[in-house]
């Protein structure tokens, strides 16, 4: 077990290592590149667009060493200032600055600044996260619930009407654009009906200060449920939105790993014995359909986190997919290097654990 | 190939039977169409299974109809769909006769630009379905028959291709290197979705080159190529194909997002996600149809390439028989 668990930490070294190298080739091959768009802007002077390209190792015109080196310099590994791989304490410069390593790079966590905003790229990224995870994690939680009681009850109830009709709506639902879903739940609900908010995330005349800043948080803790209640109406369409598409796959990935189940040896063994079905299908059939479902889970994280750009861009909610879209259309390069980064390595990430809690969960698969 | 049945072959000629069964003897008879089946080839059982599964069908006709509209219904439809008369009333004018779809802000049709739209929509979405799966096949093939390093670095840019949360990737390709034309979106689109396919490849080819005919096909000296193109690919296409037919349906919906957030086709070209790009300011004024048309045509269409890739997938199982 430790053997395959070591074994698929050192396969997703070199995936992390084409993920780095892919975000920089997008970015930096663009027409335009980075250079060009500090050009641009009048905030800016000269000598700051030397010093910023100095620390990036940005070369006008590079070649392709300067293009290597460019790369190297982002990721952290040579360092830009003194134009070697060691650091200005003479060791290599990607160790931990405690370790005497450089500070650039994104190894070091310098994912460097906004070319629009002029913020490091970093803080940002932090800046938008909770509004993200708010959206993405009740679209998580409510997602699981509903996929899995409505892939069970259709198992379970095969051929019912209640299994026919999930079947029908799931095909419904997987054929719909996502983002014209939320157009049209705007139109309804937002536009017509008037029940829910269609923008943003809290309603900003009612609160003193904007989403996630301090004088936010710290009004929202002095009287937390009017701030809850302005939250929750404001998530109500773009959680819909996000996870309905999605449930209407898993609920049929779900049935039919039920189904698998079911027709399992130890299934009527279990009947046989006089068990209520009650009890067959809970502690039986479900345990043992969970297996699948649970890896499944694990990597619909990473479409989620997808879908977080759509449902973002069609309702303004300030989380990092709507973050990604105001860089695209900026042409941030940096900020769009690390968005990508990090949404790439929380995919590896989420992959492994959820390999290894399948190689955990599951005795029976043997992995050498 | 031919994907369509023989009907000689149907109608169950006595092809090896010694005895020849009488007609009017049913349990013979049953017993002679089951002699005929084995004569059929792979394609002629996939259509007969692919046949009898409704929605399939309905999706299939759904299609051709929609590829049929795609060809000719720029010809047919009176409207030009880039043509700005300027509307008579704010926000456009709701659906009538003369314009079934309604009309837009600027007092465009929205049927002539539904009806244009599929054009580009469904030649992305189909070509770029070919390219993935001609790419796919190929370096799934590689992989899966040289194994060893080639398969290993391979894989490891699969896996890359996975890992990257891929509508971040397409909305910068399309930003940056679209440049709003067709033909480099059916690029972008296609080259970012093969690796779907070349992992399926890959596997089949894992399992198959252990296979008992392939290790008969060997043990007679035929050659590796042939193995591959003969005996391992036909074998593996299956999986592909309801794979391709899935690469086709979510390519469409990309484009049409792309297209809407403006990224994707430039203004001056119709597609269904061009369509939609206003349509959202348009809602706050209660105008839903620039909204539903399109997105119903993206849907419908969709959803019919879905039903006929669950018609293959049944069709396509060897495991299934009649």
């Amino acid at each position: 077990m430790t053997q395959y668990i070591v074994r698929r930490v050192i396969q997703a070294i070199p995936v992390l290592f084409l993920i780095s190298v892919v975000s920089f080739v997008l970015m930096m091959q663009a027409p335009g590149g980075p250079a060009a768009q500090f050009n641009q802007n009048p905030h800016i002077s000269p000598a700051q667009i030397n010093k910023w390209l100095a620390d990036w190792c940005l070369v006008r015109q590079p070649t392709v060493m300067d293009t290597v080196r460019e790369y190297l310099g982002w990721l952290g590994v040579w360092n830009c200032t003194g134009g070697s791989f060691l650091s200005a304490h003479g060791l290599p410069n990607f160790l931990p600055a405690f370790l005497g390593g450089g500070t650039n790079g994104i190894l070091h966590g310098d994912f460097g600044y906004s070319i629009e905003t002029g913020q490091p790229v970093l803080q940002m990224i932090l800046a938008r996260l909770p509004a993200t995870l708010i959206l993405m994690g009740t679209a998580f939680v409510l997602w699981a619930t509903i996929a899995i009681l409505a892939g069970v009850l259709a198992a379970v109830k095969r051929y019912s009407f209640f299994d026919q009709s999930v079947t029908f709506v799931s095909y419904v639902f997987y054929s719909l654009p996502t983002f014209w879903l939320g157009l049209i739940l705007i139109f309804i609900f937002g536009v017509t009906l008037r029940w829910f908010p269609v923008q943003g995330i809290v309603n900003v005349r009612n609160t003193p200060a904007p989403f996630a800043t301090s004088a936010y948080w710290a009004a929202f803790a002095a009287n937390p449920l009017p701030y809850l209640y302005d939250i929750g109406a404001h998530l109500v369409l773009p959680v819909v939105t996000l996870i309905a598409v999605s449930i209407a796959g898993d609920s049929r990935f779900v049935r039919s790993a039920m189904l698998d189940s079911l027709h399992q040896d130890y299934v009527r063994t279990a009947r046989a014995k006089g068990i209520s079905e009650r009890q067959v299908i809970v502690r039986h059939a479900f345990r043992n359909a969970m297996l699948p479902i649970l890896t499944n889970l694990a990597l619909e994280i990473a479409f989620l986190f997808s879908g977080a750009i759509v449902t973002e861009t069609v309702f303004s909610w300030p989380g990092m997919g709507r973050l990604y879209y105001d860089g695209v259309n900026a042409r941030d390069y940096f900020l769009l290097m690390g968005i990508l980064l990090i949404g790439s390595v929380l995919v590896v990430v989420m992959n492994l654990v959820a390999d290894i809690a399948y190689a955990i969960a599951d005795p029976r698969i043997r992995y050498d | 190939m031919a994907i369509y049945p023989d009907p000689t072959a149907l109608s169950g000629g006595p092809a090896t039977t010694a005895a020849g069964p009488t007609p009017a003897d049913v349990a013979q008879a049953d017993a002679d169409v089951e002699v005929a089946l084995e004569s059929l080839g792979q394609w002629q059982l996939a259509w007969r299974r692919f046949r009898k599964h409704r929605m399939a069908m309905v999706g299939l006709g759904f299609f051709v109809f929609m590829v049929l509209v795609a060809i000719f219904g720029p010809i047919i439809v009176p409207y030009d769909p880039l043509n700005i008369p300027g509307s008579t009333i704010p926000g456009g004018m709701p659906p009538s006769l003369a314009h079934p779809f309604g009309t837009d802000n600027d007092g465009r049709d929205v049927f002539a630009m539904v009806v244009n739209g599929a054009r580009i929509s469904v030649a992305i979405g189909g070509i770029s379905m070919l390219i993935a799966g001609i790419v796919g096949v190929g370096v799934g093939a590689i992989a899966g028959y040289f194994g060893g390093w080639v398969d290993n670095v391979l894989m490891r840019v699969v896996d890359t291709f996975f890992a990257i949360p891929l509508l971040f990737v397409i909305l910068v390709a399309a930003r940056f290197f679209g440049e709003g034309q067709v033909t480099s979106l059916i690029l972008i689109f296609g080259l970012l979705s093969w690796p779907i396919i070349a992992r399926l490849v890959r596997a089949s080819f894992l399992s198959l080159r252990e296979s008992d005919f392939v290790e008969a096909a060997r043990a007679v000296g035929v050659k590796d190529a042939r193995i591959t193109f003969r005996h391992i690919l036909p074998n593996a296409i299956g999986p592909v194909i309801v794979a391709m037919t899935l690469i086709m349906a979510s390519n469409i919906v990309l484009e049409a997002f792309v297209s809407y957030l403006n990224f994707g086709i430039s203004p001056d070209q119709t597609s269904w996600g061009n369509a939609l790009a206003n349509a959202q300011s348009a809602l706050g004024l209660g105008n839903w149809w620039w909204a539903f048309f399109p997105g119903m045509a993206i849907a419908i269409t969709v959803m019919a390439i879905n039903f006929v890739g669950d018609g293959l997938r049944d069709a396509l199982d060897p495991r299934t028989r009649l």
